[in-house]
């Protein structure tokens, strides 16, 4: 990400939202949003003219052990602007509403990190798994997904003979 | 000297069939019985025609495609040019399972591909290969060939229909819309052979055309458009949307194995060698040519029309199908009804002039 | 009236015509296509998950497999996002021989979707016409790096190997022949009319679905937005370059074929600017052999020959990725399979799935 978006810009984020995080220090700061207020962040900083972030580029989801995280990557077109924003998610019940409202083409990439990552997005129109099985059990992605082996399969040849 | 005028005078095919039926008449001395076994010799050698014709066009057909595609083509079974390749497809189709799919309509299934072949090898008796050797030179030959080449629809409906296969039923249905609607065309552009010739009779057709011109030259409209409907009525690309493996894998063929796909393979192929005779009978003046015996003009025409339908198939791409049917209402229909028009003015002029 | 019912056609995953294991299913009006949904994951290698128990550099041969028949531009971007996140500085002749190589390879790509194009639309002499000269650029390949596919040559910090001598002499010959094969799809395709009839004016696509689509590529520059990463980020030695971004008007399938065309000029374009201004030098950065990035992440993309190619990768500090996530372009693009097929027919849904381009290789990652 070569250009990301002012700090001056966060600020007014921050006042617009007050419960949105982030860390002034670093270089390239990602903005924490809870997930209630996701959606209304979202279409925030793609409707308001100051943001015009048009386009969301990548969503994808990290398994942190304790907890997950969500990341979306917005993209400003004009000022080649980039945002980073988060949203932190129990481990146990992981849930997030869907921004498939504000950007309708996350609709894949939303039920891939649900059928990876076992994240359910509330107001999805089509949540169903789309690179594994239907009646695959887990969540490959996460941290402690343990791979089942196939069933035991008669070897042909025995073992040192 | 003698046999060179018998040839030139009446064809080295007709002589030969006369000869027959000499030894026929020595050996049974008997006209019914004699004339019996000339039909019979007729059906053997149409039978044959055909069968060598699937065999030399499978052939022809991957070397002329890969001319078109700069390869080489089958280059190892049989010597370098690969001659018995046709050979080796032959036997690996005969070798192949039969695999009958599940849930399909079995008799209707089976009799599909041995119906095709019916009419397909029917329309062969028709057709004058030389002067006087044809097996029923009927006075309604077109008529009686059209109305058994339409046939053909009904065993392409049937064996979509009782494969049970989406892909098979769609295959089957636009078989029909297809078929039917390139009828239209294909029979009006013969109209205006049939006014220029005054006959029905194919070969009062070839005559005509050695008195006249080739019809090729009296009738240009009426050649291409049938030309066009002839190869939809094969199935060929740039209208083999029955096939249309793109989209439909194989339609309704995409059931069959083994040898009965062979038997749809054949019908095919007896289809292109027919609809070559048809245009070589009615616009390339059949038979009449200098120099050489008529039946080689023969040959060589069929094979020239062959060689036109395998360079269409191996250029265009395919039609979707509305475009076809809009294609053979709009444009074909009222162009051969136009042909029809100009050619009965044309010859009303003729007569006052 | 007589009563008629919608069926369902499933397409795939084992179909003539669906480039790989997609599986699409039509529910059908006759020949009208009321909806297209498309089924994935038959190809699924868990490649994501892979590269987390891998380092950095023995990740780079995983992205091979992921658009296989662009495997250049695939090692570029994740090579880049790795050097992004560990600082890497790439000396000047390797981000030059990765251009040339890049750019080989889009054209490579683009021949395989005219070739494939062609081939679903019915016409097999195209198809065998442009695997022919796609051949060519397997044969410089094959002299850079000693593979025709999965080729494994960009490599952190640079590209594996310096280009052979005779190099520069074969690829020349290749960029003069580029118009004189391009005049051939001229005649045997563009110049069909029934060709033109089977493109123009089917599977339109709006500016506002396609954006909404999130679509990119070329898909997204048919329908008249001149969106390439090339242009858009600038990364790399791209705006030392000059280059003209074709866009269609209409975008239909005609469109997304032409767009696609023109593209193939403008990379020989380029390929010609770097040959010319090749440099010598250093082919590989020098950094440790374990590379160990700081924690932190990192979010490169580069214009892929399918579209917006986006690596994220997620560092802890140790030797593996924490997290890779890959966006693949063909995967996004899918989504507008549904509106480009909606009321057209059979016939123009293989052509769609031709113009949509997608790999499955990379869509089912």
């Amino acid at each position: 990400m070569k250009a990301y978006i002012d700090a001056s810009l966060l600020a007014i984020l921050k006042q617009k939202f007050p419960s949105v995080e982030y860390d002034g220090e670093a270089a390239q700061p990602a903005v924490y949003v809870p997930a209630a207020e996701l959606v209304a962040v979202l279409s925030f900083l793609r409707d308001d003219e100051r943001f015009a972030f048009a386009r969301l580029e990548n969503l994808t989801s990290v398994d942190y052990q304790t907890y997950f995280e969500m990341v979306y990557h917005l993209f400003n077109w004009n000022t080649g602007a980039w945002i980073t924003v988060k949203v932190k998610l129990d481990h146990e019940q992981p849930a997030v509403p869907s921004v498939t409202g504000v950007f309708p083409g996350v609709e894949f990439e939303e039920r891939e990190v649900y059928d990876l990552m076992g994240i359910g997005f509330t107001g999805h129109p089509d949540l169903r798994r789309i690179l594994m099985a239907d009646d695959f059990e887990g969540h490959p992605l996460r941290k402690d997904y343990k791979q089942i082996m196939p069933p035991h399969v008669p070897r042909i040849r025995k073992e040192g003979r | 000297m003698d046999i060179l005028n018998m040839m030139m005078g009446q064809g080295v095919v007709s002589t030969l069939a006369d000869q027959l039926h000499n030894l026929f008449m020595l050996l049974f001395d008997n006209a019914v019985v004699a004339g019996f076994l000339m039909k019979c010799v007729g059906i053997g050698a149409i039978l044959g025609i055909i069968s060598v014709a699937a065999i030399v066009f499978t052939y022809g057909e991957r070397k002329v495609c890969a001319f078109m595609q700069v390869r080489i083509g089958p280059n190892r079974v049989g010597g370098r040019f690969g001659l018995l390749q046709p050979i080796a497809d032959m036997l690996k189709l005969m070798s192949k399972e039969d695999i009958i799919p599940q849930g399909c309509d079995r008799v209707v299934w089976a009799l599909g591909p041995m119906l095709l072949f019916v009419p397909t090898a029917l329309i062969y008796a028709f057709f004058p290969f030389d002067n006087g050797v044809a097996l029923a030179d009927v006075n309604v030959g077109i008529f009686l060939m059209l109305a058994i080449s339409s046939q053909a629809v009904l065993p392409f409906l049937i064996s979509g229909y009782a494969s049970n296969s989406k892909y098979a039923f769609i295959g089957g249905m636009r078989t029909v819309a297809q078929m039917l609607s390139y009828e239209a065309p294909m029979v009006f552009s013969l109209l205006g052979v049939v006014m220029l010739s005054g006959s029905m009779r194919m070969s009062d057709i070839v005559n005509a055309q050695s008195e006249q011109l080739w019809f090729i030259l009296m009738q240009p409209i009426a050649f291409v458009v049938f030309v066009i409907s002839a190869t939809a009525e094969t199935n060929r690309v740039p209208f083999d949307l029955v096939e249309g493996e793109a989209e439909i894998v194989a339609g309704p063929f995409a059931e069959y194995s083994g040898m009965r796909w062979a038997l749809f393979f054949l019908a095919e192929y007896a289809n292109l060698l027919s609809v070559s005779i048809l245009t070589t009978v009615f616009f390339l003046g059949g038979w009449n040519g200098p120099f050489l015996p008529g039946v080689v003009w023969f040959g060589l025409k069929v094979l020239a029309m062959v060689f036109v339908f395998m360079w269409f198939r191996w250029t265009f791409p395919r039609t979707r199908i509305d475009q076809m049917l809009a294609f053979s209402w709009k444009i074909l229909l009222p162009l051969a009804l136009v042909n029809v028009l100009f050619t009965g003015v044309g010859i009303y002029a003729r007569q006052w002039m | 009236m007589p009563k008629t019912e919608t069926y369902t056609l499933s397409m795939g995953p084992q179909h003539p015509s669906t480039h790989g294991v997609l599986q699409v299913r039509l529910d059908l009006d006759g020949e009208n296509i009321l909806k297209a949904t498309p089924y994935m994951g038959y190809l699924h290698r868990g490649i994501e998950k892979l590269l987390e128990s891998r380092t950095y550099i023995q990740g780079v041969p995983y992205t091979d497999r992921l658009d296989y028949v662009s495997s250049m531009n695939n090692n570029l971007g994740y090579c880049r996002a790795v050097e992004e996140l560990a600082q890497i500085e790439v000396p000047e002749r390797a981000e030059y021989i990765r251009v040339i190589v890049a750019e080989l390879n889009r054209i490579a790509s683009h021949l395989v979707f005219i070739g494939s194009l062609a081939n679903d639309l019915g016409a097999v002499t195209g198809m065998i016409y442009a695997f022919r000269d796609r051949e060519k650029i397997l044969d410089l390949f094959d002299l850079v790096c000693g593979a025709r596919m999965t080729f494994h040559y960009i490599r952190v910090g640079g590209v594996s190997a310096d280009l052979p001598p005779e190099f520069a002499a074969k690829c020349d010959e290749f960029l003069k022949i580029v118009p004189e094969f391009m005049q051939e799809y001229e005649d045997i395709l563009t110049g069909n009319e029934i060709l033109q009839h089977r493109l123009h004016g089917t599977s339109p696509m709006t500016k506002e679905q396609a954006l909404s689509h999130n679509m990119t590529g070329p898909n997204i520059r048919a329908v008249g937005i001149p969106f390439d990463i090339r242009k858009v980020d600038g990364y790399g030695l791209y705006p030392k370059f000059e280059f003209d971004v074709p866009v269609g008007e209409n975008g239909d399938n005609w469109d997304r074929y032409r767009v696609r065309y023109q593209e193939i000029y403008e990379s020989a374009k380029i390929i010609r600017q770097a040959l010319d201004g090749l440099p010598e030098g250093d082919i590989m950065a020098k950094f440790p052999k374990v590379l160990r990035p700081p924690k932190g992440e990192v979010f490169s993309r580069t214009e892929g020959t399918r579209g917006e190619l986006g690596f994220y990768i997620v560092s802890d500090g140790s030797t593996k990725p924490y997290r890779v996530h890959i966006r693949r372009p063909s995967f996004i693009n899918l989504q507008g399979l549904d509106d480009m097929c909606r009321g057209m027919l059979i016939g123009d849904s293989v052509a769609a799935f031709s113009a949509i381009d997608p790999l499955m290789g990379e869509v089912d990652c």
